[in-house]
């Protein structure tokens, strides 16, 4: 018998305000003893929501309005608080998505353990002790930290803590809920290495929940894909990259590649889920389905075997023989129909060698801290030279604390670098970029914009798209009245947000995150610079829609030849956009040149590290 | 290469409107109701009332009848008929000085905030920290008995000038939170300036956190008046009820039997702000989604 069986689990949210929406509806599936099951979707998709159902830690609004929660033969879906005492830790934990929230600010890491394991376990003082080095061993971290306080640690080393922690008391099933979003792709890596290692050597189940594609399909035996609060799909993993099932995994799959390949086509999925408080009839999923026939628009899919899996999708049903209506849909296809990105290294190399942009020369920074008497020194960058060129696309890759976004604020005019020099080659005269202040900062700006990392906090909720990109053009080109609507509307345009007019009164919690990216894009584009910084602009988004902002990126290299310093550290996504990749360690530059070479054929190890940690589920389906 | 797939907008998730929120708070309901009825006794009070707030050609210091409701003082006049009258000045001082005490916090507390560790930000935080520490009771009352003429106007503005540090830090407080956002950097890379930023992009997504001071400003300056009248520092041109219990305090009316004259304004105060203080539960729901669900 599985270890984890849920069937035909609701889940409504019912808040007093608004109508009640069913996040998740009539989920069935099971997991066996030691079995790793990825539950995988984009946000809103309901995923959370089944975790925290199967934890028992849904709050008000949201509860569980139908159907059972079987742990080991007993159903927990309907137990008293009190009840369920004896499962939690014990035989279910969990590691949360926030790593920085989940420990105890004001205790220290030790007294965290020892309270769980005292509660739980008939072990005291000296034992407890020992368990707990043994809990750290495990995660890899020296016991010297035991004694450490939370903030006195990097988010990595929290989140292996949280980690160890879950797995206290050896339970037989943990969840484990995006655990490593927002943390280094490096550490991201080690971590679930980590995870992957512990999981076969203690045998405990996991569900692990992720937007992040390619960390599930390469942890997981199986892996279940959701969409709009139903279960898209469920394979065996191996077969799932052979062979998908739903248009919507074959989307997903479809924005991964091999940054290696001669030519590199990520695919996404155009559009926005569903608002579940009005399902539409039908497939959740048509609206944004390439492959979608007359019956999807009225007809839902019910879940059928078909292949060596579980899919909701009629197309594939027919496909695969489950479905005995006879209407023609074609041979199973394996990738996704609909609009993709091309890079092609010949496209890469043919990009013309515009003139110098920013000439970063020997710039070094150093941040002087006081601690009491003494001034400790920090060095942020040193010695970094490279050239930006116009109409062409820099990365600036390195992991987190690598100098990336110190760089940015020397080259935006924020701070001034300690020594050396930073030239931007404007259209009027060169110029030496400083600390500036006032007019010239002001000026400078005119040529120098910025994308933001999070789409969601960079537009001001309480404005409409018209009033945010107005700002920008009544201050740099005094534009007002039926001009400044005019050419708000032709910005809109020029980030494929047509027609135009409906949007310019449109609030950003109507958009979906590609579409508040693309706002945030139109609004640098507003003052028509000559570089754009990007900061990490597509790390926050759906994997889904990730492609659509690096094409608009692309476009605008193109057509406007404005220079793009992109700072990120998956490469990735530097491959897709960059002509030229400059490697960062340490505030050092371990390593340049153009995108290919540096990727094809990495000279430095922190490179070779940066590529390693790229989830490559295709790499593991061919070997 | 493909293009950009253009698209439109989908079902918009339409925000909750402000006042169903506040709405839905049964307190607050409770709290708005009254108000609103004591808004309509202050705007409708000659109507209202059978006399006026300054005849005195009745019988001094009778106590309630059918004529007399609530009794007359020792200047023959109709104590009803004061207490009507009387709650045009706490609603007015309320509405002006919390207004005044809101506008004076925001600008110290917000500039402040936004220039957090500049010089600016320390001399402000300095004024405030002054205006913390005085004693503000024995100020006011300085301040009102040293002047010639104590209209509504200067009562109003010793309130204000009274009141507004707490609130300055506590936006102080607040806009430090916001001005870190990505969006507050994007209008600066906009070229918008401080102060445009400061009101135009901060200040809109705090309304609920300054209504709610708003309501706490107004409801202390209604406090603060009804206390200074009663001292005998009220405005000496018009009736309030703290100028109604100061009267019956000096005519000694609880050793007379005269209880529904102290009595009855107290009691009047005492629901207003008491609603005031349920309106706050009510602008609480705007900033905290969370409180929606209990």
């Amino acid at each position: 018998m599985a270890l984890l069986d849920v069937r035909d689990l609701s889940i409504r949210y019912e808040p007093k305000q608004r109508p009640a929406v069913d996040a998740v509806d009539q989920l069935s599936f099971s997991i066996d003893e030691g079995e790793f099951v990825g539950l995988i979707g984009e946000s809103g998709s309901g995923k959370t929501t089944v975790g925290m159902a199967v934890l028992r830690l849904l709050q008000r609004p949201g509860r569980i309005s139908g159907g059972s929660i079987t742990f080991d033969g007993t159903d927990i879906a309907h137990l008293s608080q009190d009840e369920l005492r004896k499962y939690r830790w014990r035989e279910i934990s969990t590691v949360f998505q926030s790593s920085m929230n989940a420990l105890n600010p004001v205790t220290r890491v030790e007294a965290q353990f020892a309270d769980v394991i005292q509660c739980h376990t008939q072990l005291r003082g000296g034992e407890v002790t020992e368990r707990i080095r043994t809990l750290f061993d495990m995660v890899l971290i020296d016991p010297k930290f035991m004694t450490a306080f939370p903030h006195e640690l990097s988010g990595g080393m929290r989140q292996r803590i949280n980690l160890a922690l879950a797995l206290a008391i050896g339970p037989r099933f943990v969840v484990l809920d995006e655990p490593t979003t927002g943390l280094d792709v490096v550490v991201q890596h080690s971590i679930l290495e980590n995870v992957r290692r512990l999981q076969a050597e203690l045998g405990f189940a996991v569900l692990f929940i992720s937007h992040d594609l390619g960390t599930v399909l390469d942890l997981s035996d199986r892996t279940m894909v959701m969409y709009a609060g139903k279960l898209a799909e469920e394979q065996a993993t191996r077969q799932l990259l052979r062979d998908p099932l739903h248009p919507y995994t074959k989307g997903l799959l479809g924005s991964y590649g091999d940054p290696r390949a001669e030519t590199v086509r990520i695919t996404y999925v155009p559009g926005r889920p569903p608002d579940l408080a009005h399902r539409p009839d039908g497939c959740a999923f048509a609206a944004r389905c390439p492959e979608r026939i007359d019956r999807c628009a009225e007809i839902e899919p019910a879940r059928t075997e078909a292949g060596e899996g579980l899919v909701a999708c009629h197309v594939a049903a027919i496909q695969r023989g489950a479905d005995g209506s006879g209407i023609e849909v074609g041979p199973p296809i394996r990738t996704f129909a609909g609009p993709q990105f091309v890079k092609s290294a010949a496209a890469s190399a043919e990009a013309a060698r515009g003139l110098p942009l920013v000439t970063v020369d020997d710039v070094s920074k150093t941040y002087v801290r006081r601690q009491g008497l003494r001034a400790v020194r920090t060095e942020a960058v040193s010695g970094a030279n490279f050239v930006l060129h116009r109409g062409g696309v820099t990365a600036l890759v390195g992991q987190s604390g690598s100098g990336k976004s110190t760089l940015a604020r020397m080259i935006t005019g924020v701070d001034a670098p300690t020594a050396g020099r930073i030239t931007f080659h404007g259209s009027d005269g060169d110029q030496v970029v400083a600390r500036m202040r006032g007019r010239r900062l002001r000026s400078y700006r005119g040529s120098v914009q910025m994308v933001f990392q999070d789409p969601y906090s960079a537009l001001n909720p309480t404005k409409t798209l018209g009033a945010t990109l107005a700002r920008p053009l009544i201050n740099f080109q005094q534009l007002h009245g039926s001009k400044l609507r005019e050419r708000v509307i032709e910005l809109l345009e020029t980030v494929a947000l047509s027609p135009g007019e409906r949007f310019v009164n449109r609030y950003p919690h109507e958009l979906s995150g590609g579409q508040r990216q693309r706002v945030v894009i139109a609004r640098a584009l507003a003052v028509e610079p000559e570089l754009i910084v990007a900061d990490e602009p597509i790390s926050s988004l759906d994997v889904s829609i990730r492609a659509e902002v690096l094409e608009l990126f692309d476009k605008l290299v193109h057509e406007r030849n404005v220079g793009i310093l992109y700072i990120t550290h998956d490469l990735l996504s530097a491959r897709m956009l960059c002509d030229e990749v400059v490697v960062l360690n340490e505030g050092k530059v371990v390593e340049q040149g153009p995108a290919l070479d540096v990727i094809r054929s990495p000279q430095d190890d922190c490179t070779r590290l940066l590529l390693d940690a790229i989830p490559n589920p295709f790499a593991a389906a061919r070997s | 290469m493909s293009t950009v797939a253009t698209e439109t907008v989908t079902a918009p998730a339409v925000a909750d409107r402000w006042y169903r929120v506040v709405w839905s708070s049964k307190k607050a309901r409770v709290g708005i109701v009254v108000v609103a009825i004591y808004t309509l006794v202050a705007l409708l009070a000659p109507v209202i009332a059978p006399y006026g707030p300054t005849d005195g050609s009745f019988t001094p210091l009778t106590g309630p009848s059918a004529q007399h409701l609530l009794g007359t003082n020792v200047a023959g006049v109709d104590v009803f008929s004061q207490v009507i009258y009387g709650s045009r000045v706490s609603l007015i001082v309320g509405l002006l000085g919390g207004l005044l005490a809101t506008a004076i916090a925001l600008v110290i507390g917000m500039v402040s905030g936004y220039a957090e560790g500049t010089f600016v930000d320390d001399v402000l935080t300095f004024l405030t920290n002054t205006a913390l520490v005085i004693p503000v009771l024995p100020l006011i009352i300085t301040l009102v008995a040293y002047s010639d003429t104590r209209g509504i106007p200067l009562i109003v503005g010793v309130i204000a000038f009274t009141s507004w540090a707490g609130a300055a830090r506590s936006k102080r407080a607040q806009i430090i939170t916001l001005r870190n956002r990505d969006f507050v950097t994007a209008a600066k890379f906009s070229g918008d300036g401080t102060f445009r930023i400061i009101f135009s992009e901060i200040l809109p997504n705090m309304t609920s956190l300054v209504a709610a001071a708003f309501v706490g400003a107004a409801t202390g300056a209604i406090g603060a008046e009804a206390g200074l009248a009663v001292l005998g520092l009220g405005s000496s041109d018009s009736v309030s009820w703290g100028t109604i219990l100061y009267q019956a305090d000096a005519a000694g009316a609880i050793s007379q039997g005269l209880f529904v004259w102290v009595f009855v304004p107290g009691l009047v105060l005492a629901i207003l702000i008491t609603s005031m203080a349920f309106i706050i539960f009510g602008i609480d729901l705007l900033s905290n989604p969370h409180l929606r669900e209990d």
